[in-house]
This record gives structure tokens, C-alpha cells and sequence, in this order.
């Protein structure tokens, strides 16, 4: 419970944290994206349920920051009121679940200390959330533009996340182990 | 798959379901109150990172300070002259304006603001600022710095507030270019970032051929934007099938962005 509710902070500090790196120039504007990491992590660390739960928190917390409303002028006020949400509210979740779930399936092999296809895939992954996004923009938007620059943002996510993950899977097993949780319950290792 | 696992499911399901079923008011509600929840650590982080850039920055040598001070009052003494002399001039077209029985050109009321973040996302272009609702700010009000439109704002918690920069895709701007009767809209591009900021002018008569280097400025129309603030400057002219559509070199560097004004009506 202890190590959750630490991952669930970890969500909530890198998400903070991403917000102050800037783009990076020699990837041609690609942004560092830590939290999806820490969500992989957790998907590898904690029982499907609770994975359900941190892409819940994480998938809450980026469409906060990121959901674009269109408005419009009420004319008796002059106020503004929202009239049009861009992508709904919630779609970041389901997509961090479905990937949460899919690094699921590679959990056997974390358990046996192997780490090596857990950072290609965090890397995979992320290039992947960003690829839904540009998909979704454009889908809602209209007109597909896939020039080298987009590519290079997506991929270009991802090869940060490559290089990220073995430092962020290194400090979450770290703490994991610090504060006596057992990444690999009793029933799995009994399987084996 | 267990029993738990299955009520789990159900359960996020469910809430996900909840949220797709927001009204888009309540959905602006639920992005106020994230944005009031988490600015606190964005501002704590902002004056973290300002306190090891000024650190970085007080490694100045003493012959570097001495080069910028003398740079600075240089820059100061120009511009209290050129201050002097625009006060001059508005006031002259004001009387001239009031003779001419046509209302006096009001300044806005403006008040400063301090980026506190960036936004991380990569087809997003929006910043944070440190004025909310406690300041009088409201959802789409204008914001600018001295040298031209910044973008307006979209979420607004108690003591901060999120700007949608006009090189977003999302961001609308009517605007007329100097010396001619074009109108046209001003969007930013897709796959413009904090890095290379894109903006263009879109809407534009096919026969406008405009040249580069004509300043394009809001025309006011819509009512977010007041009319006559700087957007950029022509880049390039090129004519499409239905329309003309010009690139544009934003009058403000939004790269290097820290203070901005956020405009509160006329005074």
C-alpha cells in the first residue's frame, strides 16, 4: 500500500517536474515526458487493479493540463462559457490502460531481474502515447500533416524515454525495496 | 482473471464513463480546480529553477556588470526620451480627436504576470502564468508583453492561470496587415512548438500579394482581442486554390517568454 500510494506521488511529481524541462533543441523540439515512465513501472510492480488506478491518476492529471475548451461570448454577460471541449476529458486514461496493460504482459520477465526489454518498450510506448495524440488532434482537426518533423517528435519521445528508464526503473526498485515491497507476490513466485 | 481484478475494471470503467459525460462547463470546472491543486508546486518549482539561473547569472565578472549597466542606461535614457515624445503625440491626438468629435484612444489596463510553466505536452502550446481569479483574470482574456499578442487565457484557478499561446493550432486571431484592406485569421501551426514557434495568416484574398515585412496587427473583430496589437511580420506570401495564406514571424519571441501583461478591458 505504502509503495502505491509512492507511485501514485511519482506520477504527480514527474508530471511537475516534465513541466519545467524545456524542449530539447537536438531532437528537433522533442519534450521529456517522465511520467509515463513511472506509470510503465508501475504497471510492471503492482497488481493489474492497481495499474488500473495509476493510469486512472495519470490519465486524470495530463487531460487537466492539456484539454483544450472552445468558448463562446454569452451575450447578455459578455462573459465567456465553454461551449466545446476539444478531446473529452478521460481518453489519456484509457490509453495509459490499455498500454499499462500490454506492459503487464512482460511482467515475468521483470520479475527475473531482466529490465532490458521493459526500457526498449517504455521507449516504444511513450512514442506511442504521443503518436495517439497527433492522431487525435488530427482525427478532431482535420488535415493529416506527417512530415519528418512530427516523426521526429514522436520517435524522438521515445528515444528519451529509452534513455530515462533504466535510471527511473533503477530509483522506483530502489524504493520499492527500501520500503519492503515485494515486486513479485507470493503466489507468482509459486507459480514458477 | 480474479474477482478483484474484474470489480476493478468495472469500477474504472465506470469513472472513465463518468468523465467522458462531463458538460463542457463542468469539464472547465474540473481543469480550474487540477490547475489550482497543482500550481502551488509549480510555483515553488519556477522560483527553483529562477533561483539557479540567477545564480548562474550572478557568476558575472565585475567588467560584465559594468558593460551592462552602462548598455542599460543607455537603453533607459532612450527610452524615457522616446516615452516623453509618444506622451507628446497622444496627447496632441487626443485634442485633435476630441476636436474631430471622435473618442479618445484609451490604453488597456494591464496588469504583469510571470510565467511559472511550460506546458510538457508536445502538440499542446500553452504556459502558466502566476494571476488567476484572486487577480481579476478571467477565462479568454488577452495577453501580451510590449512587444506584440501572446495568446489568451483559457483555464483560470484562484492564483494562476493557463495561456494558450497563438502559435497553438487552437488560437484564432482576426488580424488586418498594415497598409492594406486584408483580413484574415491568424492560426498556429500543428506542429509548432516552444522551440519553432509557426504562425500563419490564413483566409487571405488570393490577389492580396502581400510583400514581406508588412506588419500584421489584430483588427479587434470577435471581441477577445483588442484591435491594433502586434501580431508579427509577413514572412511569405503564397496563393491556394480558394484563398491567400501568408507565414509570419511572431513579434514576440515566445522561446524566451518570462513576463507577460494580461489585459483587463480599457481604462
Amino acid at each position: 500500500m505504502i509503495f502505491f500510494l509512492i507511485l501514485a506521488a511519482s506520477l504527480f511529481v514527474s508530471l511537475v517536474v516534465q513541466q519545467f524541462i524545456g524542449p530539447l533543441p537536438w531532437l528537433h523540439g522533442t519534450r521529456v515526458l517522465l511520467m509515463p515512465i513511472v506509470l510503465f513501472y508501475g504497471a510492471l510492480a503492482v497488481p493489474f487493479w492497481a495499474m488500473l488506478i495509476l493510469a486512472f491518476i495519470a490519465g486524470f492529471m495530463w487531460d487537466a493540463l492539456t484539454v483544450q475548451i472552445a468558448f463562446t461570448r454569452d451575450i447578455a454577460t459578455g462573459h465567456a462559457v465553454a461551449s466545446n471541449v476539444e478531446i473529452s476529458l478521460g481518453w489519456s486514461i484509457l490509453l495509459y490502460a490499455a498500454l499499462g496493460s500490454l506492459m503487464i504482459g512482460f511482467r515475468p520477465l521483470f520479475q527475473r531481474g531482466r529490465w532490458e526489454v521493459h526500457c526498449l518498450l517504455s521507449g516504444v510506448l511513450t512514442s506511442a502515447i504521443v503518436l495517439a495524440e497527433y492522431l487525435m488532434i488530427t482525427l478532431r482537426r482535420g488535415e493529416f500533416v506527417f512530415s519528418t518533423e512530427v516523426w521526429w517528435r514522436i520517435g524522438g519521445a521515445g528515444l528519451v524515454a529509452i534513455i530515462l528508464s533504466p535510471f527511473c526503473f533503477f530509483i522506483l526498485s530502489s524504493i520499492a525495496e527500501a520500503v519492503g515491497y515485494d515486486t513479485q507476490p507470493r503466489q507468482e513466485k509459486e507459480q514458477e | 482473471m480474479r474477482r478483484y481484478n474484474i470489480a476493478g475494471l468495472v469500477v474504472f470503467l465506470l469513472a472513465v464513463g463518468g468523465l467522458f459525460a462531463l458538460s463542457p462547463r463542468n469539464t472547465q470546472k474540473v481543469q480550474s480546480a487540477f490547475l489550482g491543486m497543482i500550481s502551488p508546486f509549480l510555483r515553488t518549482g519556477s522560483s527553483l529553477q529562477q533561483r539557479v539561473v540567477a545564480f548562474h547569472e550572478g557568476l558575472k565578472t565585475l567588467t560584465q556588470l559594468e558593460q551592462d549597466n552602462k548598455t542599460l542606461l543607455i537603453q533607459n535614457a532612450q527610452l524615457r526620451t522616446g516615452l516623453g515624445y509618444l506622451r507628446d503625440l497622444e496627447q496632441e491626438n487626443n485634442r485633435l480627436r476630441h476636436a474631430l468629435e471622435y473618442r479618445e484612444r484609451a490604453a488597456f489596463n494591464l496588469v504583469p504576470a510571470r510565467i511559472i510553466a511550460r506546458d510538457s505536452s508536445t502538440w499542446w502550446n500553452t504556459v502558466r502564468i502566476d494571476r488567476g481569479v484572486d487577480d481579476g483574470v478571467e477565462i479568454d482574456m488577452p495577453v501580451l508583453t510590449e512587444d506584440g499578442l501572446v495568446g489568451k487565457t483559457t483555464a483560470v484557478a484562484g492564483s494562476s492561470a493557463t495561456v494558450v499561446l497563438i502559435s497553438d493550432e487552437n488560437c484564432k486571431v482576426a488580424a488586418t496587415v498594415e497598409g492594406t484592406q486584408e483580413q484574415g485569421i491568424v492560426t498556429g501551426e500543428r506542429t509548432s512548438n516552444s522551440l519553432q514557434p509557426q504562425i500563419s495568416l490564413i483566409f487571405l484574398s488570393k490577389n492580396a500579394n502581400l510583400r514581406p515585412g508588412q506588419r500584421v496587427f489584430s483588427s479587434g473583430a470577435g471581441a477577445v482581442f483588442p484591435a491594433g496589437v502586434s501580431i508579427g511580420v509577413i514572412k511569405e506570401f503564397k496563393k491556394r486554390e480558394l484563398d491567400g495564406y501568408a507565414t509570419i514571424v511572431p513579434s514576440v519571441d515566445l522561446t524566451t517568454l518570462e513576463d507577460v501583461f494580461v489585459v483587463f478591458g480599457k481604462k
